[in-house]
């Protein structure tokens, strides 16, 4: 079956001081219809480069895509005209963006906001646009929406940004929501309320969901499958389940451990830490770029670039997992 | 609009000009010689009955502080005092001159901010390209040129090369008895070369300030917010971003408003225009000193209403200021 | 792109092979400074008017108050007058050598004047905040609020129209914007974990002002101090243009006022004086946008 949204070999570059750089190196990736597909990976990975890429929202210049395909419902995004992106764009794909607070353009209402998308995208009044979004907020568990409607962002808290973000998003029921760290910048309580909303919203309206995060936890209770992407590479593509109990990846085991309630050894100390950081991108060599920070690497880990293949239980992209040695 | 600020705010401008008030009357009994001879002008030729008749209405010859008092109170009752030179009543002849002034000031503030944002927001769009660089050199001469010697630049190309624009006064003698709508253009096309020539500095300005704040504005979040809804470009860039890029340049205008009337003023001296400029400039030849001091009451007004304007627009620009005091 | 450098940049702008010595940001603005092509020129243009104007009548002979010639006499028409003359058939290359200084010392006295009032008044509001605050700040809007160059034009009426009175009548016009930046950088570093520190070890108030903060606070203080002086000098040479200047002294303003009314007969006696302080202020601007790009490297793609 083809899926709803297939990302397939996507490479993108971006020209920085240090030459050309590989932002996104051979990236696929696919969510199927009332599925939430979970992006998880240290910042710096190529998860919202992938997110923007598929919003079509990468500055060029200075960024390029250099190669492969965004399919929706086998259109190909990376090659269509402005104006048709423009019409996905907020209509068939919407995006959550991770900034509640400065996600919001602080003088106009955020009622107008939200009309602002549904009117660009349906041919109704901007009376009726209004009422729309007035019924959206509502929908999102804004009290009094009527009234909250004429408020500017700056009069509202973080999380009823983000719940307002969300309306925005949602307004022209999009077959593909993309939330870039949507909880981030709140507060504990309120990220499972948003969590329990963007349940919510896929149930009512079938959206896929692609969820782009750093926090396993929001894995656990939101995805249906994981691309766990490390320096521009997705290196597992797995289920929640098979990524979350058995990780193929040294690096995704790495980011299993570092849950407090998950971590298998309930009595440790001190939570596990990988060491190191994510190598610069301009500076990845040959062979695996998670090498350094690896205890399983062998020589051919520096010279040969693992592929992302099925080696047993999902695909895995390490030659330590192939070899049996993981 | 929240009124007890407004109260607030109109309290403090009145205040300000009562200090302007203070002022020229300080200036008057700091500058040496006899203050009735200032006041009388020092060109004025003026006889002992005159200057003896000045003491008299000053209070010249009673404590420094009843002198004060009374010189408030003139002011206050809209007594700005008497020209000698001109022979006319000071507030009478500033109200002949508001108008040119007032004209010739807005008209180039209006161009200024237009055109300037017009460039800015082109600029904006490509931080490295053609129109960024000739906006920076453009910026920079601006700042660097004189503007009455701009004025006298136009004058000798549009008097002997292209003729098409009068290069003096606000009125031709001929068509003073034309209807008024004749006359309403007349007077707009002897504004063409003082309010270009007055808006060129600040056209650079507002078009380098205009670059700067967009390409900030350009960067934030919420544009991105607004381009992923599916905005066009258009509206990202004149909806979206202008409202916020707009708010610095409210600023810088209503700062600048002091600056535009002193240069208001030379272009005036240099094209002749009748406004409050020339009147200054005249009386100060004269040694006029009520009316000077007058003018500069009243210029000062200008500004503090212009303030006024700016802060009251800039509120509603901003909605996170209106709920402030 | 501010996406990029807030998120995919943060790896790739690390430079962790590099052995980055530190060192002093002057230092390190100096050297921004002379890479910078128009400011280096502004510096040039700026140091040949400055040599003009102060040495150029030792090597130039003629007197500028001299009548010489017929008047009138075009540029490039007799040899010994390559400008021309003026209105009176004074020498136009004399007037320009020696009007300069009158402008350029005006300038930078008034330009001094300003930055002491500013930042002495902006330094203690920005520092002792409160009521100090609140009265500088009233006394500042309040000169702001007065036209400059008409207040200006007031004082050098009442007293006599000499260079002093001209450069005191600029600088207390011109302080308010001054004042307004040291507070403001004052408020910013006052908060600044240095001068924390600098408090904890019982520095008295007027050592954290002048020797801890002020130092901090230079870099732009620097950068509007230039720009004063171009501000100072299209000031001064308004004043002589209008004849509010000292009469007695030939200046590039006066000598733009003296010949305005025969501009539609000649164009070069006006024409010279003018471009003279355009190149000049031109210069101070190029060296002002120089040092702004040199202390603020992260600005220096706007």
């Amino acid at each position: 079956m083809t899926a709803l949204l297939e990302i397939e070999d996507l490479r993108v570059t971006f020209n920085t001081r240090y030459g050309e750089v590989t932002a996104l190196d051979s990236v696929s990736m696919h969510v199927n219809e009332g599925e939430t597909l979970g992006v998880v990976g240290e910042s710096g990975c190529g998860k919202s480069i992938t997110a923007l890429s598929t919003m079509g929202l990468i500055p060029m210049p200075p960024g390029r895509i250099a190669g492969g395909a965004i399919r929706l419902n086998g259109e190909d995004l990376t090659k269509v005209s402005d104006s048709r992106m423009r019409s996905l764009r907020g209509g068939d794909i919407a995006m959550i963006f991770q900034e509640p607070m400065t996600s919001l353009n602080p003088v106009f209402t955020v009622g107008d906001q939200i009309a602002e998308a549904i009117m660009l995208h349906q041919k109704v009044s901007r009376d009726q646009a209004l009422k729309d979004a007035i019924a959206l907020l509502d929908r999102v568990g804004i009290p009094s929406p009527d009234k909250r409607a004429l408020d500017y962002p700056h009069q509202l808290s973080g999380g009823m940004r983000q719940r307002v973000m969300i309306a925005m998003a949602v307004s022209c029921r999009p077959k593909v929501l993309i939330a870039d760290e949507p909880t981030t910048a709140l507060d504990v309580t309120v990220q499972a309320q948003i969590f329990d909303l963007l349940n919510e919203i896929q149930r009512d309206y079938g959206s896929a969901i692609i969820l782009i995060t750093h926090d396993m936890g929001a894995i656990s209770e939101m995805a249906d499958r994981v691309a766990v992407m490390y320096a521009g590479r997705v290196i597992e593509d797995a289920t929640a389940d098979q990524v979350l109990d058995s990780p193929q990846h040294p690096y995704a085991r790495g980011l299993i451990s570092c849950i407090p309630a998950l971590g298998k050894g309930a009595q440790q100390d001190r939570l596990a830490e990988i060491p190191g950081v994510v190598p610069p991108l301009h500076m990845l060599g040959a062979g695996c770029s998670f090498k350094e920070r690896c205890s399983l690497t062998n020589a051919r880990c520096g010279s040969e670039k693992p592929q992302l293949i099925n080696h047993g239980a999902h695909p895995v992209a390490c030659h330590a997992a192939e070899e049996g040695r993981a | 609009m929240n009124a007890s600020y407004l109260m607030k705010r109109l309290g403090y401008g009145l205040l300000l000009m009562l200090g302007v008030v203070v002022l020229n009357f300080l200036l008057i009994r700091l500058a040496p010689g006899d203050p009735a001879v200032v006041i009388a002008g020092e060109m004025g030729g003026a006889t002992e009955e005159m200057l003896e008749s000045i003491r008299e209405e000053y209070g010249l010859n009673k404590p420094v502080l009843t002198q004060l008092g009374i010189y408030v109170g003139n002011i206050l009752q809209g007594n700005l005092g008497e020209s000698f030179f001109f022979n006319q009543p000071v507030s009478k002849l500033i109200g002949e001159r508001i108008f040119p002034t007032i004209l010739l000031v807005l008209s180039a503030l209006i161009t200024a901010i237009v055109l300037g944002v017009f460039f800015g927001v082109l600029a904006s769009r490509k931080p490295n390209g053609v129109l960024s660089a000739a906006v920076a050199v453009f910026s920079s001469i601006g700042y660097a040129v004189p503007v009455f010697w701009t004025g006298i630049m136009l004058i000798i190309l549009f008097a002997s090369v292209f003729p098409i624009f009068p290069v003096e006064g606000m009125m031709s003698v001929k068509l003073r008895d034309a209807n008024i709508f004749i006359r309403s253009l007349d007077v707009l096309h002897h504004l063409v070369l003082p309010a270009f020539t007055l808006s060129v500095i600040y056209l650079a300005q507002y078009a380098r300030l205009s670059r700067a704040s967009m390409l900030e504005v350009l960067g934030s979040d919420y544009i991105r917010t607004a381009r992923a809804k599916g905005a066009s470009e258009r509206t990202v860039l004149f909806k979206h971003a202008l409202r916020n890029a707009a708010l610095p340049i409210l600023t810088v205008a209503g700062l600048q408003f002091g600056s535009l009337i002193s240069g208001a003023l030379l272009v005036e001296t240099v094209f002749n225009w009748p406004g409050m400029g020339t009147l200054a400039f005249e009386s100060i030849l004269r040694r006029d000193y009520p009316t000077i001091m007058g003018v500069l009451l009243i210029a000062s007004g200008i500004v503090v209403v212009a303030n006024l304007l700016t802060d009251m627009s800039y509120r509603i620009a901003d909605p996170r200021l209106r709920g402030e005091s | 792109m501010t996406d990029l450098s807030n998120s995919e940049g943060q790896t790739m702008a690390d430079e962790p092979q590099q052995d980055y010595q530190a060192e002093s940001p002057l230092l390190e603005a100096w050297r921004m400074y002379r890479r910078n092509i128009p400011a280096l020129f502004g510096t040039v243009m700026l140091t040949v008017i400055i040599a003009a104007t102060f040495y150029g009548m030792f090597f130039y002979t003629g007197d500028a108050y001299d009548i010489v010639w017929a008047p009138h006499e075009p540029p490039g028409v007799t040899p010994e007058f390559p400008l021309g003359t003026d209105y009176l058939g004074r020498d136009l290359i004399a007037g320009l050598l020696t009007g300069g200084g009158p402008t350029l010392a005006v300038g930078a006295a008034a330009a001094a004047l300003t930055m002491v009032i500013g930042i002495s008044l902006g330094a203690l509001a920005g520092f002792y905040g409160g009521w100090v605050d609140n009265l500088l700040m009233r006394i500042t809007e309040f000169f702001q609020v007065l036209p400059a160059l008409l207040f200006a034009m007031v004082l050098v009426t009442l007293f006599s129209p000499s260079l002093t009175t001209i450069a005191v009548a600029i600088g207390v016009v011109s302080w308010p914007q001054t004042a307004r930046l040291t507070r403001a950088e004052f408020l910013r570093i006052k908060q600044l974990e240095y001068v924390t520190a600098a408090r904890a070890i019982g520095a008295k108030n007027k050592r954290i002002i002048w020797k801890v903060i002020l130092p901090n606070a230079l870099p732009p203080l620097i950068v509007s101090a230039t720009l004063t002086v171009g501000v100072a000098i299209l000031f001064e040479a308004g004043l002589s243009f209008l004849g509010l200047g000292d009469p007695n002294v030939m200046s590039w303003g006066l000598m733009i006022g003296a010949n305005r009314e025969y501009i539609l007969d000649a164009w070069w006696p006006v024409t010279f004086p003018g471009l003279a302080i355009f190149f000049t202020v031109f210069s101070v601007s190029l060296i002002g946008d120089g040092l702004n790009d040199a202390f603020n490297p992260k600005l220096r793609e706007r």
